[in-house]
């Protein structure tokens, strides 16, 4: 028992080419990380964080490179594939088997970097079980922000994971039973998406049904979330009160993109958080542009692969609109789902890089100010002492390219460095542009 | 750029240990053709074929065997000391997951074909959907899925409580609709709470349904007993395997029969003794007793296993004698055995009295025939699977060096045992 208590008395001292803390606007040469247990003690340049004279302290060097949080995904799904197989077809996989899938995809989440994840759709209770099991120690997984399942209106958006729900006292029943079963927040589809029962240019709960959801989860303190791939249902979501729109698709019941400025700015005036999911529709692009290298594209394919394009470049161009007019726009990669892999987060950071996030402000995105976006910011997103010490060490500056977030060299969760296997397996979780491949 | 696809490996090492479970080739090579063993023999007599493309793999100090076949395991087991009365309070969600860990961990340690004797409800089927998904890697596994048990009996808290022939006969044909590759009945009870170890579970007739059942579809069957009326039972059944096999009278009494040995062999049933499993929870009881930690209750238990053990060497031995075939299973993740570490039994066997070549054999030719696998697995034979672990140093003198692994092939892939995403 002694030695125990000594043990954890223990520093660990990590010192690196730069520190970025995640609050500072700019990278700190010569930064250092102090760790106790499973905080950290200190951050700050190399000079002026040192354990307490006569401490037992473990210090490792990661020369020219940079110690930094570990990365916040604000949208994932660890349920799915990413291979093209839609989510009509996750959810007939046995939910034994969906935890299995979840398992390795919150490993490639972890050992790329992510350190803290927030479940936007699992089947019934997987992702809550899969938690269980890593509490456990008997699985290995970043920290998990989960929803339980999505809530629903009956044949809606993942209607399949098992959320469906009518009438604002049916909704109140169902946001507390997930609260009860261990949710941490809510996530709601208010428009359809690509299940097929479903109509992603069609709202989908009213408004009434909105609120209750917003309401009951407010009232047991919990933050909400709520597809939108039409923009009624953005509409409906802002009335509702929910926190955070997802994809934030501006289009209207005939199909047609139309950017509503009113729209983005009642958005921005009632602070609401926007994750628009760029990448996961460059996926698909790449997806199909890899087929067509292998074989002629078949007329369905080539529409598809032209509207998922036009869709792409859209969505990259309204989301410039948002991030100029200063809305809190967030990093959530939307993977594992359609053709986006998890492990692949750093493709949704370069392309917010692309509608004008500098490489610092694109780093916070994925850091602090992810965490602030799902209210954990006490506990995790900078490097500040009495956090939790989730931290990467990653070679290069991501401060002045992003790129070297793909470069991660070692992850550290709640202070404990993660064994992340060899460089072989996990370089094989990276997806690539059809170009390189 | 598309990477380099070999259809041959060749394999040097300095020995080799085949198929004839014995012999020990010097300078010896393996040559593998896609999934299969093309050829195995001295470096000079295996040639690849002209003009082929050929990625040669040539081992220092090492010695090429038969990946090892673990007759005996329950992924679902967390091997931390719980009993299976709380293994089985977890949602099945999370016995799938432990079952995926377990897997690995076996596969990457050697083990490269394992049979399950018993998980709760469909835990294991659904660790094999998840294979064939790519999700997670394994072994070869066959599968038992749920063991068959009477109400109160040995894992019944798996998910089957059968009774009367009918009952046992749909339980059976349920499994092999799920996918069973094998039936597992406890005839005796066990440590499960409810069940009594010294007595027999089912009646003859329900067992003969059973393995009449299993029998009929081409699965093989596998008897849990550790107390000797069960053993009869299982005989008289006509069962495959009997694991465990403990010489224990239903007081308590321990006490070889050698009527019982002689049938098994004479019926050609395999024995897996499962050492492993009994030693290490009693190691760390005597650790107990050590830091003075003990409670009066584990200290009662460490006295009757003591006396267990030394009875189940003693049968063991005598079994030999009398020619039954013993098989190497580790029965881990069971208990305080963690899965990863099947080594530990083939070290078990040696120190019961075998030779290390004997319980090597044990563990890969005899363990693949327990299965009914020996046609693919289980010796490094022309046109067999290659499936094959590479060790440094010479497990035929010291089978500690099984824990020496350089490499493990399965199926014809070098397996990177570094992947844990």
């Amino acid at each position: 028992m002694a030695k125990k208590s000594v043990a954890s008395q223990r520093y660990l001292l990590i010192n690196a080419g730069r520190l970025i803390d995640g609050r500072a606007k700019t990278a700190i040469p010569n930064g250092a990380v102090l760790i106790q247990g499973s905080k950290v003690v200190a951050a700050g340049r190399a000079s002026a964080v040192r354990a307490p004279d006569g401490a037992a302290v473990d210090t490792i060097e990661y020369p020219g490179m940079t110690v930094m949080p570990g990365m916040v995904d604000c949208h994932t799904h660890h349920n799915g594939f990413g291979d093209g197989r839609p989510g009509d077809f996750v959810a007939d996989v046995p939910d034994e088997v969906l935890a299995l899938q979840s398992a390795r995809n919150a490993r490639a989440s972890l050992f790329t970097g992510v350190t803290t994840i927030r479940e936007n759709g699992p089947k019934a209770y997987t992702m809550l079980r899969l938690r269980e099991s890593v509490n456990a120690g008997l699985a290995v997984g970043p920290r998990m922000v989960l929803c339980g399942w999505p809530v629903s209106i009956i044949g809606g958006h993942m209607w399949y994971f098992g959320g469906q729900t009518t009438g604002p006292t049916e909704v109140r029943a169902m946001v507390r039973r997930l609260v009860k079963e261990g949710a941490d927040y809510i996530k709601v589809t208010a428009t359809g998406g690509t299940t097929k029962t479903s109509y992603p240019l069609l709202p989908s709960f009213n408004v009434d049904e909105l609120k209750a959801v917003a309401d009951t989860a407010h009232g047991l303190g919990k933050l909400t979330a709520a597809h939108c791939t039409a923009t009624q249902g953005i509409v409906n979501a802002l009335d509702g009160g929910i926190d955070m729109i997802i994809h934030c698709t501006f289009r209207d019941a005939d199909g047609k993109d139309r950017f509503r400025e009113d729209i983005a700015e009642r958005i921005g005036k009632q602070g609401t958080y926007v994750n628009p999911t760029l990448q996961v529709l460059r996926s698909t692009v790449w997806a199909l542009e890899r087929k067509k290298q292998e074989r002629a594209l078949t007329p369905n394919e080539q529409a598809r692969l032209d509207f998922f394009q036009r869709n792409f470049d859209r969505r990259m161009e309204d989301c410039r609109r948002l991030v100029g007019m200063g809305l809190k726009v967030i990093t959530g990669s939307d993977s594992s789902w359609t053709d986006y892999q998890l492990g692949n987060t750093v493709y949704e950071v370069e392309c917010l890089t692309d509608v004008g996030f500098s490489p610092m402000r694109a780093v916070q995105s994925v850091t602090a100010d992810a965490a602030v976006a799902l209210g954990v910011d006490r506990i995790v997103g900078t490097l500040e002492p009495g956090k939790e010490a989730d931290v990467i060490v990653v070679d290069g500056d991501p401060s002045r390219d992003v790129r070297a977030l793909w470069n991660v060299r070692e992850v550290f969760l709640a202070g404990k460095r993660v064994e992340r296997g060899s460089d072989a397996s996990i370089a094989a979780t990276r997806q690539h542009p059809p170009s390189e491949s | 750029m598309k990477q380099k696809t070999f259809t041959f490996k060749l394999i040097k090492a300095p020995r080799l240990i085949d198929d004839t479970g014995g012999r020990v080739l010097e300078q010896a090579a393996v040559l593998i053709e896609g999934d299969a063993i093309r050829a195995v023999g001295t470096e000079e007599a295996v040639v690849p074929p002209e003009g082929a493309q050929v990625e040669e793999l040539s081992y220092k100090d090492a010695t090429i065997l038969p990946g090892l076949v673990d007759c005996h395991v329950h992924m679902n087991g967390i091997g931390d000391g719980r009993a299976g009365d709380e293994l089985t309070t977890l949602p099945d969600e999370v016995l799938t997951l432990q079952s995926a860990k377990n897997a690995r961990a076996h596969l990457y340690s050697g083990v490269t074909t394992l049979r399950d004797c018993g998980g709760k409800n469909r835990t294991t089927f659904m660790l094999r959907q998840a294979v064939g998904m790519g999700i997670t890697p394994a072994p070869r596994m066959l599968l038992a899925g749920r063991p068959m048990a009477i109400i109160g009996g040995h894992l019944s808290y798996f998910g089957i409580a059968a009774t009367g022939e009918v009952e046992c006969r749909a339980a059976v044909r349920q499994l092999v609709k799920e996918g069973a590759d094998f039936v597992k009945i406890t005839a005796t009870g066990g440590s499960t709470r409810t069940s009594i170890r010294t007595r027999p579970s089912f009646n003859p007739d329900e067992m003969k349904a059973i393995v009449d059942e299993a029998h009929k579809f081409g699965r093989h069957v596998v008897a849990h007993c550790v107390s000797s009326q069960g053993m009869v039972n299982a005989l008289d059944a006509g069962v495959d395997t009997i694991v465990h096999a403990i010489h224990q009278e239903a007081d308590g009494a321990f006490k070889y029969r050698p009527e019982i040995a002689d049938r098994i062999a004479r019926q050609g049933v395999f024995v897996n003794p499962t050492f492993s499993v009994v030693r290490k929870h009693m190691r760390n009881l005597e650790a107990k007793v050590e830091d003075g930690t003990i409670t009066p209750a584990q200290q009662e238990s460490l006295d009757g296993l003591n006396v267990s053990y030394e009875a189940m060497v003693n049968g063991f031995q005598k079994m030999r004698k009398a020619g039954v075939t013993m098989v190497c299973g580790s029965d881990s993740a069971w208990l305080d055995s963690p899965m990863g570490n099947f080594q530990a039994e083939l070290v078990a066997e040696v120190d019961a009295g075998m030779k290390p070549m004997e319980a090597i054999v044990s563990a890969t030719r005899d363990s693949a025939r327990s299965c009914q696998v020996d046609d693919k697995v289980g010796t490094l034979a022309k046109g067999k699977q290659a499936d094959i672990l590479v060790v440094k140093g010479n497990p035929a003198r010291d089978v500690n060096d099984l824990y020496n692994i350089q490499d493990v092939f399965l199926a014809g892939q070098r397996i990177d045992r570094g992947n844990y995403v």
